[in-house]
């Protein structure tokens, strides 16, 4: 995928999260960590036909909000309808770094690091 | 995103750093407002105290409790006009508050004995309530009470009763929000696992950070038992104080305002592995996806999807006639923590409007984060603003209506600009799909109300017009609206009744029983 191409649309997918989810505004970094990964990782999954563990009560959890973006996703941006496996791969992976970025490494928030809730 | 600075805050130069204009192209790692800082001096800062934020947020909407502050009497002013969690045990905590009215000779003394003596009278008077709490507050931190001990001391003395105490003084804190914190750990290190629950439902949550407000707990947990979901408790609103000690029992925590209550959703994940799921209770869209995760974690997807149907079709219209009329309409959002980030996108997606501004007297920077995030370019994001900077930013922005809490309200009324009540509403609840038109329904009413086609009119000098006649809200709503929207037949305004909470009280539901072994917790 041409590089442009792929920013343009890390940056939708990103607008959708950052607008309409909550789950990755969790108040540690820790947290935020945790979250994004279990969350984006069903996401893709999901988009891309692959089983999902959702055994524990937490793995429901993330599956739950995995499932909702999933189906926004696939609602909202017909061009994630024409992307074969590997791509959706490539296109999820640059919005995991994206949101990491945006939520815990380039954050402003200096509550982050605090070490206890 | 540049931060902002304030004229009138030129003199209080470390101001800059709490204000950002949301510019094109910018991202939240650009700039962030400070947040959850001491106020800085000099500044008339509009936010209350961790003793309220523990008391009077989070505390006092437990409704079978007699919430006891150990002070001075106007501690306790908060009450049943001030605040609207109402209750469905005919509101005693929001009809009868309690203080130990301590006095100067107290403070010199002590005033233990004097607590002790106001315990016990509290509890003969009002036989029925076994339960208590009993509020720490600046004066009597200071003389260094042991409210615990006197509590223990009670317990002792009258087997039947329990009391929690929460330690948080006025100045535990930078605002408010330091209240929420020390009340959220207490109530989970003393309190929760010390009852056991009866359980009645396969799927059973805590619904968590939910005060109840004009009944928007009620609206939910009609949802919830709809979708024959156990709400074993709620913290707090219309929350029983013996359900929120069983909280360890859940399977689930279902999050409002993560602002004021995530540390307990974290401490009960950490401490009985029990997940947290954050949702939003207003709008359409938020809604109906918040019922679906829930519906998800639990595999009753169906049941959820038959209410959003359901609801959607009934009151989808209503909102959109609404939506026709409010598009454009500037927008201050200011309330107190959690409601910037609920209310950015949504009130701009389904009502229209354009949020040019987001404030918080208490949030944090997460708060920041999520709000500045949800919001459109443009708008101007402020924490802990003092009334000048809210009025400089009201003649700046011109917005034609604000949503707020009621003392930077009136402010905006001198101004003339219309104010909704963000904290306890003005015709709620708020929460739910007709809540949701309630909210729209109420700012109608605020930017069209005739009034303001008098209140600008001096009449010792303006001309007054006598050739037209008073123009009504339609009249004025209505001016510059196609005539397919104008006559729509499947538009409409609100239908609901004055109440929409009361008839929930009595509903029965089909699916509220234990049908499985367990569930994995």
């Amino acid at each position: 995928m041409e590089e442009n191409v792929l920013k343009e649309r890390v940056a939708q997918l990103e607008d959708h999260i950052l607008k309409k989810c909550l789950w990755q505004f969790h108040s540690r970094a820790w947290d935020r960590e945790r979250q994004n990964e279990n969350i984006l990782g069903k996401t893709m999954q999901i988009l891309c036909g692959e089983p999902v563990a959702k055994e524990t009560a937490e793995d429901r959890c993330y599956y739950a909000d995995a499932v909702c973006l999933a189906d926004a996703y696939k609602e909202r941006f017909d061009w994630i309808n024409t992307l074969n496996v590997a791509e959706i791969k490539e296109v999820m992976a640059a919005l995991k770094e994206r949101i990491d970025y945006v939520t815990i490494t380039g954050s402003l928030n200096e509550e982050l690091t605090v070490k206890q809730y | 995103m540049p931060h902002h600075r304030f004229e009138c805050s030129e003199c209080i130069p470390e101001r800059e750093k709490h204000a950002v204009v949301k510019g094109p192209g910018e991202d939240l790692t650009d700039a962030l407002p400070l947040g959850y800082l001491n106020t800085i001096p000099g500044t008339i800062s509009e936010r209350g105290c961790a003793y309220c934020g523990a008391k009077h947020v989070i505390g006092t909407p437990m409704k079978d409790v007699i919430h006891i502050s150990h002070g001075p009497v106007g501690c306790t002013y908060d009450t049943w006009q001030t605040k609207r969690y109402i209750s469905d045990n005919d509101n005693f905590q929001l009809k009868n508050t309690f203080a130990t009215d301590v006095k100067e000779k107290h403070i010199v003394f002590g005033a233990e004995k004097l607590l002790k003596q106001n315990i016990i009278e509290a509890f003969k008077a009002f036989p029925d309530i076994k339960r208590m709490t009993i509020y720490q507050t600046c004066a009597t931190a200071l003389i260094g009470d042991d409210i615990g001990a006197v509590a223990d001391e009670v317990m002792e003395e009258m087997p039947d009763v329990d009391i929690f105490v929460c330690n948080s003084p006025g100045f535990a804190g930078p605002s408010q929000s330091g209240g929420h914190h020390k009340i959220n750990i207490a109530w989970v290190k003393n309190k929760v696992g010390t009852v056991e629950p009866e359980i009645t439902s396969d799927y059973v949550i805590n619904y968590v950070g939910e005060y109840n407000i004009q009944g928007d707990q009620e609206v939910m947990q009609d949802y919830f038992k709809r979708m024959g979901i156990q709400v074993l408790s709620t913290f707090t609103g219309n929350g029983s104080y013996d359900d929120l000690r069983a909280m360890h029992k859940a399977h689930l925590n279902v999050l409002e305002c993560a602002r004021s209550a995530e540390y307990i959703c974290n401490e009960l994940r950490v401490k009985y592995n029990i997940p947290r799921l954050d949702i939003d209770g207003f709008g359409f869209e938020p809604l109906s996806s918040s019922l679906r995760k829930i519906g998800i974690f639990f595999g009753i997807e169906d049941r959820a999807q038959a209410i959003i149907d359901e609801e959607t079709a009934r009151w989808k219209p209503e909102l959109d006639w609404y939506k026709e009329r409010l598009k454009g309409k500037k927008v201050c959002l200011w309330p107190g923590g959690s409601k910037l980030w609920h209310w950015a996108n949504v009130i701009h997606e389904e009502m229209g409007v354009e949020v040019v501004s987001v404030y918080t007297k208490f949030g944090h920077q997460g708060d920041m984060e999520k709000g500045i995030a949800r919001c459109e370019e443009g708008a101007l994001a402020i924490d802990d603003p003092n009334e000048l900077e809210g009025l400089e930013a009201m003649e700046k922005l011109k917005p034609d209506v604000i949503f707020t809490g009621k003392r930077p309200g009136e402010v905006a009324k001198k101004v003339r600009v219309p104010y909704l009540n963000a904290h306890a509403y003005h015709n709620g609840p708020y929460k739910g799909y007709e809540g949701w038109v309630r909210f729209a329904r109420d700012i109608y009413n605020a930017i069209y109300s005739p009034i303001h086609q008098l209140s600008g009119i001096d009449i010792s000098k303006d001309e007054i017009a006598t050739d037209k006649g008073f123009s009504t809200q339609r009249m004025v709503s209505d001016v510059n609206l196609p005539e397919e929207v104008k006559n729509s037949e499947t538009l409409r305004q609100y239908t609901g009744g004055f109440d929409s909470v009361s008839k929930l009280r009595n509903k029965t539901y089909p699916y509220l029983e234990q049908r499985a072994a367990s569930v994995e917790a």
